[in-house]
This record gives C-alpha cells, structure tokens and sequence, in this order.
C-alpha cells in the first residue's frame, strides 16, 4: 500500500518522461498519462534540416513506431521559426557520399511521418517555409499560431519541389490550389493558411495550440488502432509508393542536377547574400 | 535631341505592335512593354471550334512557346460567347476523316494549352459551354464576367467529355464537384462558377478582366521562369502523357462514335431544335 502510494506520488509528481535516446537536436518528451510523444525541434538557430538533424527526427520516428506510440505533437523550440527548411550549405558545393546520405534521409524521414501508424499533429509555433511546410503538412493536424507564414516556396529560389512535397500539399488543400500554390511560390499568413485549409486551427500561444492538439487525439480514443492505420495507409500509400518507387532515380537526378554551376553559383550568391544581412 | 525624340515617337507608335503572324480567326497582340500576348478568339458568330480555328489556335500557341512568350491571357472578340465549342455542324453528318483531322488538332491544342510552359489567363467574356469551357480550364487562371455560363454539358448533346478533360475539371474543382457537373452536363452561372472554384474571379467588365489577368501574370514577375515551368511541368505531366500515351486510340475511338448513328440521331434532334431556331431569327 505504502510502495503503491509511493509510486503513484512520483508518476503524479513526473508524468512526462524524457526519452533522450534521439540527441541533442530533437527533444523527445512522451506524456505518461496520455502516451503522446512531443518532438521538439532543437537546431539553432532556425531548425534548417541539415543531414544530422534528419538523422535524428527520422530515428526518432522510427522509435515511436516500434514503441506503439499513441501519437506525435511536432514543434520548435524557437519561438520565430518552426523550420527554415533544407539547410543550404548541404547543397553548396557537397560531398556527395555526404549529400546522398542526406536526401536518402530527407525521404526515409518523410516516409515515415507521412506515413505513420500513429496520429500526428504539427504545432507549427513559427515560420515554416519550404522543408518546414512539408514537415508540417505530412503531419495529419496543423495548428499554427498567429503573423507566421507558411508555404511551398521553392519556385522563388529557382529550385523545383519535388513531386513528393506536391503530393503533401495536394493532401490538404486539393490539386488546384496546389498548383497555384506551388507555381508562384507562395507563402501564406496564418489566416490565408486557415482559410485555404493549409492549417486546420490557428491558436494564440503554444500552450492553447497543445490543448487543441490533445483534442485532437481525444478524437481516436475510441477508434481501434488497427482500423484506423490501415484507413490511412490506404488514403496515404500510392503517394509513399510513388516515392518508394523512384526513389533511387530521384536520387540520381539530383546527384547529377545539383553540380550543375550555374545552379552551384546562385547558392554561394544566395549564401553571400545572408552572411551580408547577418553582418550589419 | 531632335533625333531621340522622334525615335521615342516611333517607340511609342509600335508600344503595342500587332501580330498577325496567325491569321483571321485568331488575332495575336504582343504589349511590347509587358511581354504578354492577348489571343482574342474572332471566328463569328460564337467562335465555334473548327478545324480552321483549331488549326489556328494549335498554330498560335507552338509560336508563343517557340518565341518564349512571358505570358498569355485567352479572349473572345464577342461579347455573348467566349466559345461555344466544337463546331456541332461539323459534326453532323461528317466525313470521317475531317473528324479525324478536327479531333486530333483538339488533343493538339489542349496538349500545348495545358502544358504551356509560360503562364496563361483565360478572360472569359461570354458564354463557355463545352469546348469553350475546355480552353478556359486549359489555363492556369480564370477571370470571368458576370451574366454568362461556363460549364461542360457534353452529356446534353449526347457525348462525353474525353478522360482528359474530366480530370482537367477534376483537378479545378475536384472529384466529387466533377462527378456531379458532368453527369448532369450542368452549365453554371457565372458566381455559381466562382463559388465551385471553377473561376478564379468575376470582372464586371472586360477592361478590368484584363486588369486581373495582367495582375495574376505579374506575380510572376520574380519567378524564375524555369523553376516555375518545370514546377507546372510535373504538376500536370501525368494527365498530358496519359493522352499522348492515347492519342491514335482516342482519335479512332471518338471518329467511331460521332458516325455512329445512335449519335448523328440525337445530334440532328438538337441541331433541329436548338440551333437551327436561332439561326433562322
């Protein structure tokens, strides 16, 4: 009686358990009381998806999947920025033992958040351009707070978003404004997300995002599990197979694509660009 | 001084330089300043789509994408009838391989419209029924003027729509919108046409049609071209291959169907009852 007492006093004292087994670059945390996992990206200063935090967020998932996770929160730890995207200086003159292992991981850690047993929310605390938007749709929910932007945006820096980040866009908002979406680059307001259906809700802090988000999984208390990941699959599959599919082709078009100089010099010009805004 | 003044003048003069490199039935204008191109549609009375003006539309945008236009905005020199479609008295009683000939250019121009590389407007300026409807949802936007309709009715005349035309209209207003229009053949007004998604925005007039339609090509101002077509390019590739895969078969498919008797039938009952009327007033 006394040793329950007692460990109920500690469950009740700590009902978040930190798993650290995924490193310093993505914080996982998982509610004892609810089994959600919150996995909070932890990359300064902007979240970029370099190959070492691709490593970590697609180990991560992983790890919920073979723990039976009852589902995944995803956010930031900064308080501007959910992701900036794909870190630049991964394609700026790469090694490309190094850049093959990094869009090898871009794609596994895609394939295994939008293709997850689990439910997944983003809370999307930040702006959340390019590789941050797809992280964002590929989740199932997206709640994003108020003056963010958010948005497929790749046509403006010359670069084509692969058919895969189309598909997650087409997944929430449809075909048309997908392609007007992603033919002028466009980054939109938290309330233009809402509206067009790109974020599900829009909240005025985290704290009421991660409410609405547990609402969210209180949707699936009495769904079977089974039931409901084999619905997913079956709405979500021909876009993974798609990429399951072409992936080794799509890696060898972008190995030969991304030496290309003319596409190498508008990178270093781009980078030049931001050294400068830091500077002053 | 005097000299630059008078070469400004002349500048001036050509600041909007007329092509008619295309011929009568479509009228191709360049602005000089802005690099957009206006294809206005003039084959009287309702634009109709022939052979000759189908020829001359597939003609108009090979040049377009060949002179690496920067933009395209799509009219009608009516003010009634954007397009009132394939020409129905083609259709009747044809000789086989005329249809041959007018099918397959219709793949042409659906091919070069859809799959444009540089971006295009259709400012639609009257009624858009079938044919008409496929040339406005060719393009990437759609700016329309009150008091007209816009929709595929194939299905009223006894035909239907080619597979892909219906996923033009699927990928515009979605499947289960495209299920229910086609089926039915509906023809929308025009804000029943904005509130589907079907067009994109309503001008109370063709001036400030023109005016959106410049605005939406202007987003693209800072694109790079490439980036953006190659984007367009894989977005709608999958539809374009599946009819270049099909296009012979289609071709036979769609040329059996129109002589078959079942449908000369019911199109002479509707040449009878809906055209020849207006025709005669």
């Amino acid at each position: 009686m006394a040793l329950r007492a007692v460990r109920s006093l500690a469950s009740l004292s700590n009902p978040i358990r930190t798993y650290s087994t995924s490193g310093p670059l993505v914080n996982v945390s998982i509610n004892e009381k609810t089994g959600i996992a919150t996995a909070t990206l932890q990359r300064p200063p902007v979240n970029s998806l370099n190959l070492e935090l691709l490593t970590e967020l697609c180990s991560t998932l992983e790890q919920l999947e073979k723990n039976k996770s009852r589902g995944l929160i995803l956010t930031s730890s900064s308080n501007t920025v959910f992701s900036a995207g794909l870190d630049i200086y991964e394609m700026y003159k790469p090694n490309m033992d190094r850049y093959k292992q990094f869009w090898t991981t871009l794609q596994q850690t895609w394939i295994n958040l939008y293709g997850s047993s689990y439910p997944t929310v983003a809370v999307v605390n930040g702006h959340a351009p390019a590789g941050g938007c797809l992280l964002a749709l590929s989740c199932e929910y997206r709640i994003m707070l108020n003056n963010f932007t958010i948005g497929l945006n790749e046509t403006k820096l010359g670069m084509i978003a692969p058919t895969w980040f189309a598909a997650s866009m087409r997944n929430a908002i449809g075909t048309r404004q997908t392609e007007l979406a992603l033919i002028t680059g466009n980054l939109f307001t938290t309330d233009e997300a809402l509206k067009i259906g790109l974020v599900d809700e829009v909240a005025q802090s985290k704290d009421e995002a991660l409410e609405k988000a547990g609402k969210f999984f209180d949707k699936f208390k009495r769904i079977p599990p089974h039931a409901r990941t084999m619905t997913k699959t079956l709405l979500r599959g021909a876009d993974i197979q798609a990429l399951v599919k072409t992936r080794n082709e799509e890696m060898n078009k972008l190995t030969a694509f991304i030496n290309d100089p003319k596409l190498q010099e508008a990178i270093g010009m781009y980078l030049e660009s931001l050294k400068q805004k830091q500077n002053k | 001084m005097a000299f630059r003044t008078a070469r400004n003048l002349a500048y001036f003069s050509n600041y909007i330089r007329n092509y008619s490199t295309n011929g009568p039935l479509v009228n191709v204008t360049v602005n000089e300043k802005s690099g957009f191109a206006t294809a206005t549609l003039q084959r009287p009375s309702v634009n109709s789509l022939n052979l000759e003006l189908l020829t001359e539309i597939s003609h108009t945008l090979q040049q377009l994408e060949k002179n690496k236009c920067r933009g395209l905005i799509l009219t009608s020199a009516s003010n009634k009838v954007f397009s009132a479609g394939l020409d129905l008295f083609e259709l009747h009683k044809p000789n086989a391989d005329k249809i041959k000939q007018m099918w397959s250019t219709l793949q042409e121009v659906w091919i070069k419209l859809y799959g444009s590389s540089y971006p295009t407007v259709a400012v639609v300026n009257g009624h858009a029924p079938a044919g008409g409807c496929m040339l406005a949802l060719s393009c990437e936007y759609r700016v329309m003027l009150n008091n007209f309709i816009i929709g595929l009715n194939e299905a009223q005349i006894g035909f239907s729509a080619p597979m892909w035309l219906i996923d033009g209209m699927r990928n515009t207003i979605g499947s289960r919108q495209a299920e229910f229009a086609l089926t039915a053949g509906t023809l929308f007004k025009t804000e029943e046409a904005l509130k589907i998604g079907l067009v994109d925005e309503v001008a109370q007039s063709k001036e400030e049609a023109i005016e959106k339609a410049e605005k939406f090509l202007n987003k693209f101002a800072k694109i790079p071209p490439h980036a953006r077509s190659m984007t367009k390019a894989a977005l709608r590739g999958a539809n374009i291959q599946a009819l270049v895969r099909n296009k012979d078969e289609e071709v036979r498919s769609y040329v059996d169907f129109v002589t078959d008797s079942q449908f000369q039938d019911s199109l002479g009952e509707f040449i009878e009852l809906n055209l020849k009327q207006k025709l005669s007033k």
